[in-house]
């Protein structure tokens, strides 16, 4: 069992091919540059306003460069006189969902992924394909009967409202499943079976160091989304128990917009997702994805 | 335990397992910490969809009614009638008090077994303290009073005094209002300002502004008194449409939409000369174009009275305390609260007795060349007489904003235009 | 070989042996079941109620508020057929789908495949294509109008330094189509790069070094070394941004200056279905949930047919076992 595993993980974690690819030319660079500065401007922009006051939003010619109004906004924004809801919570909040929500995504597409990738049973095909079409109903439509759901169930306004039904997802079975199918070599599988491993021995020694790459980004992808998702939280959530985007809508209220204040939100509200991509983003996708442990 | 934790691999799902744990038990915790509190003290819930200024108040309240605390919710004004909605549907989750602005609360009304109807709590001996155009408008067809007004837009108009002047109009406040008591004269005047305005600057900011004001002076106007459409055959609602045109054809109108970025700039590049102006709209060209300070004065509006805008405070039936809700509104309502929020934040009170006060009418505005904004506002908001209002209101008047905007884009004349207005009109009564 | 994936445990001759293959059995039988049970659960929890329901109400004229409704048959999908908003907000879908998801897609398979070359300060690029997701919908709204406002608008300053008239973008149809692509494509490169990218570290070495010692140019060995072992990757981008495009609504919605109505435009030219479902049920006076709930499954059935054929126009990649 153990040389099974010990080939899954030099076969899994492969150094990718950058050479044989050719090595960067300048153009490349140039090309790449480009793509980060036009990745980055909205967000460096909403800095910018975030740092004026109100009237710079729609100036012309555009205000491009900080102002000195960052600090000042900031203590509006957590001055419980000024706003009404508690930012702090807001951030914890949205943290606790989206951690929890992206674990369990990530171990259960693998599962599921696997299962429907390599697994024969009956009834596989009709099930992935119900599974595809569980996304095809636009969130917006089920927003009326789920609350239904979570009025039964007394989860209105707690936050077992968001992290219930978004602990399984079909977009990351899918994903798995196709990654799996495509890059784990049945050859693995069929040693794991002949070494005398169930099928959670297979999935425990050859599945999951295989799907590094590919769990590493389903984990990323989930977790911002989670944190950025506004429409089902708004609904079941409110200024009371709120996640982020709930509280970056208390601020955009009353008929005017105080654009800077809300932007000065949003930007708090990305500082911990930028954190953990930093942290975590670099260990994942750098690390990882270099193809870590050899053998 | 130290050979188990040994891999990497090991390590990391032990790490996983106990995140997950921990995030299921905070939520729990969470939970119940969110729903603790003692059980004689009753906590009341006033959803809103800005500041309204009720702070201080609050404190005051609870300092004489020592068992009721007061906590407030705010949304953004779209998601919070979206969510009021929605909470209604479902028969759960609505604030003990909720706000509902003048855009919603025909529709609101056309169902009132959802609210609890306040003449049943005594409401109906106050009608004499608001406006009776007020009063009505929250009025629902069965007779109920479901909510009680807050403030009033009102209506008149901001002009820039320097633009004026450089098209060589008038710019004294009295003689501009002398200008155009009536829409058609507005447009006449908007002519004479075409002809010698500076580049690049029309006169009316938008021609669904100028519409949606002239409607809301009419009586009846989109609804009959039995709660028809009669947005075809009332011959009044065709000639607020004409007069618009007549303006967004002779190129009067700078063609944006109210509150969108482009409106925004255009306050502070000056794209316009005069803007349908309710109380709380100063406010808001303040905060947008702080540098056109001494620039702006106030007119009135043509055909007298006119209102944009104002709340009212509802009291849901599916709250656990609705006597004691209603206490409050009544409470956060009453003419000294009105009085009080006047002072602070500027939103025109819906009360007549206040109205005529002297600290309304005694009311200036140094960035509006110190115009008596309390006066001019209170005059309109008094001289209006009737603002009937039907369930689809907001939809009829998506639709001729839209159908306005086609016009003014260039994607169908008028006529078009208002043929294809009838036909949405259709579908939606 | 992989015939025998199925359990074939070890022939011995003990009882513990027969103890073992039957639990074996019992395994492979029973295994793939409980490990796709998680999502089946929580999908007949969360997802099975509000499936039915909405199938239910498209057969009512169920308005939010109103409490009496009565069941209408298929009349809503009737009226549907007959319902031009409805027909032109397919329209507009199709389109922005097409010219946003075509490019977008190909765009990230571009960066992914530059991000997996040799670079420096590689992880610094990977990192930075995320950043759309990250940035807030407020901020992208207010942004993108901005950039294309039609007097005040960075694109049409751009244009006018060579001599092209304004576009009025948010106003046209065509113009509004391709702003909207633009957004779009901001939105999701990076989100689709990535997913490429990992499943590109998947392809082991040897292949591309068996093409290089064939006389593979870097190009050829794209073609026929990384597309076709990307094929289910690629599969799976093209369904999952089908899905996506089709119920494009967050950034027309967005885009919109008008701040009532949700009817994209004035004259509806990027209202897209999902919009046009949002329209009916929530942001007019109408709540009219019953005829929302049928346009819902129209776009369901939309989809469904659209992705199918996608799939099928994809599954012709040549695939790595052929």
């Amino acid at each position: 069992m153990a040389a099974v595993a010990h080939e899954a993980r030099v076969r899994g974690r492969r150094r990718p091919l950058s050479r044989k690819l050719g090595a960067a030319g300048p153009l490349t660079y140039v090309f790449l540059i480009v793509v980060a500065l036009v990745s980055m401007f909205p967000l460096y922009w909403s800095l910018v306003v975030a740092s004026h006051d109100n009237s710079a939003v729609a100036a012309y010619p555009p205000v491009l460069t900080p102002g000195h109004e960052l600090w000042h906004n900031l203590h509006r924004l957590f001055n419980s006189g000024e706003v009404n809801v508690d930012f702090w919570s807001a951030l914890v909040n949205s943290a606790i969902v989206a951690t929890v929500v992206t674990v369990s995504v990530v171990l259960f597409s693998a599962l599921a992924g696997f299962a429907f990738a390599k697994l024969r049973f009956r009834g596989s095909k009709f099930l992935f394909v119900t599974v595809i079409a569980t996304m095809l109903v636009p969130v917006q439509l089920g927003v009326i009967p789920l609350y239904i759901e979570m009025v039964h169930l007394g989860w209105t306004n707690h936050l077992m409202a968001v992290i219930a039904p978004n602990l399984a997802s079909a977009f990351g079975v899918f994903l798995m499943r196709q990654y799996i199918s495509g890059s784990v070599p049945n050859e693995l599988i069929d040693a794991a079976r002949v070494d005398g491993c169930y099928t959670f021995g297979v999935f425990r020694h050859v599945i999951w160091p295989a799907v590094r790459p590919v769990a590493a980004v389903l984990g990323l992808l989930t977790f911002m989304t989670t944190w950025n998702d506004f429409f089902w939280p708004l609904v079941v959530l409110s200024p009371r128990n709120p996640t982020v985007q709930v509280a970056v809508s208390t601020l955009a209220s009353g008929y005017v917009q105080d654009y800077a204040l809300v932007l000065t939100g949003t930007f708090v509200s990305i500082i911990p997702l930028l954190i953990v991509f930093l942290v975590l983003g670099r260990n994942i996708i750098g690390g990882i994805m270099r193809g870590a442990v050899k053998g | 335990m130290k050979t188990f934790l040994k891999t990497p691999r090991r390590r990391a799902t032990a790490l996983a397992t106990v995140v997950v744990t921990l995030g299921l038990v905070a939520t729990a915790v969470v939970a119940s910490t969110a729903s603790g509190g003692r059980q004689d003290t009753v906590t009341l819930r006033v959803g809103l969809f800005g500041d309204f200024g009720y702070h201080d108040l609050y404190t005051k309240y609870e300092a004489t009614h020592p068992n009721i605390t007061i906590k407030e919710d705010i949304e953004s004004y779209a998601d919070h009638h979206a969510n009021l909605a929605k909470h209604l549907a479902v028969g759960a989750g609505a604030d003990d008090i909720e706000s509902v602005e003048v855009g919603f609360i025909a529709q609101f009304k056309s169902q009132p077994n959802l609210f609890v109807n306040l003449k049943k709590l005594g409401a109906g001996s106050l009608q004499n303290q608001w406006l009776s155009w007020k009063w009505q408008q929250s009025i629902a067809p069965n007779g109920a009073q479901i909510g009680l007004g807050t403030d009033v837009g009102s209506l008149a108009i901001c002009y820039r005094k320097d633009l004026f002047k450089r098209a060589g109009l008038p710019t004294d406040r009295a003689a501009v209002s002398k200008l155009w008591p009536t829409w058609q004269q507005y447009m006449a005047v908007g002519k004479r300002f075409e002809k010698h305005s500076p580049k690049g600057v029309s006169f009316f900011d938008s021609g669904s502004n100028v519409f949606n004001a002239i409607i809301g002076q009419l009586n009846p106007a989109y609804y009959d008194s039995h709660g028809k459409v009669i947005v075809g055959s009332n011959p009044k609602v065709k000639a607020a449409w004409n007069v618009t045109m007549q303006g967004v054809q002779s190129r009067e109108s700078a063609g944006l939409a109210a509150f969108s970025n482009d409106w925004n700039t255009g306050y502070k590049k000056g794209t316009f000369a005069t803007v349908t102006c309710p109380a709380w709209m100063m406010g808001y060209i303040q905060g947008q174009a702080p540098k056109t300070k001494g620039k702006w004065d106030i007119a009135a509006v043509p055909g007298g009275g006119g209102n944009w805008g104002g709340s009212f405070l509802t009291v849901p039936k599916q709250g656990s305390h609705t006597k004691e809700a209603y206490d409050l509104v009544k409470f956060l309502t009453s003419p000294a609260s009105e009085a009080y929020i006047f002072k602070q934040t500027g939103n025109l009170p819906s009360q007549p007795a206040l109205l005529k006060s002297k600290a309304v009418l005694g009311f200036k505005n140094p960035f509006f060349s110190n115009a008596p904004v309390g006066k001019i506002f209170g005059t309109s908001a008094m001289s209006l007489k009737k603002q009937i209002l039907g369930p689809h209101q907001g939809d009829i008047q998506t639709a001729v904003s839209n159908a306005i905007q086609r016009v003014e884009q260039h994607k169908q004349s008028p006529a078009s235009s208002w043929k294809q207005f009838l036909k949405d009109v259709k579908a939606v009564a | 070989m992989s015939e025998q994936t199925a359990v074939e445990a070890p022939i011995r001759g003990s009882s513990r042996s027969t103890i073992r293959s039957r639990l074996h059995r019992i395994d492979s039988r029973t295994a793939p079941y409980l490990y796709v049970s998680p999502f089946f659960v929580l999908f007949g929890a969360f997802g099975l109620f509000p499936l039915g329901y909405t199938a239910w109400v498209a057969m009512t004229n169920r308005t939010l508020l109103d409490p009496n409704w009565s069941y209408v048959g298929l009349d809503n999908f009737a009226a549907l057929i007959h319902d031009s908003y409805f027909w032109n907000a397919v329209e507009n879908t199709l389109a922005i789908f097409l010219i946003s998801t075509i490019p977008q897609l190909l765009f990230a398979l571009l960066l992914a495949y530059v991000l997996n070359t040799k670079l420096r300060a590689r992880t610094f690029f990977r990192m930075f294509v995320l950043l759309p997701q990250v940035t807030s919908l407020v901020a992208v709204a207010l942004i993108f109008t901005q950039l294309f406002s039609h007097d005040y608008g960075l694109v049409n300053y751009v244009l006018g330094l060579f001599g092209i008239h304004a576009v009025n973008w948010e106003a046209g149809r065509l113009s509004s189509w391709f702003a909207l692509s633009v957004m779009v494509t901001w939105r999701w490169a990076g989100y689709n790069a990535l997913i490429y990218l990992a499943a590109m570290q998947g392809i082991p070495d040897e292949l591309y070094e068996a093409a290089a010692i064939d006389g593979a140019k870097p190009w050829r060995q794209f073609r026929h070394v990384t597309i076709p072992l990307l094929r289910p990757t690629i599969i799976f981008t093209v369904i999952v941004s089908t899905i996506g495009g089709l119920q494009l609504f967050t950034e027309p919605y967005l885009f919109e200056p008008l701040k009532q109505g949700a009817t994209g435009g004035s004259a509806r030219q990027y209202q897209t279905v999902v919009m046009y479902l949002y329209e009916k049920a929530f942001a007019g006076t109408q709540f009219n949930f019953g005829y929302a709930a049928a346009i819902g499954w129209a776009l369901f059935l939309l989809i469904g047919v659209i992705s199918l054929v996608n799939y099928l126009i994809v599954r012709r990649i040549r695939s790595a076992e052929a």
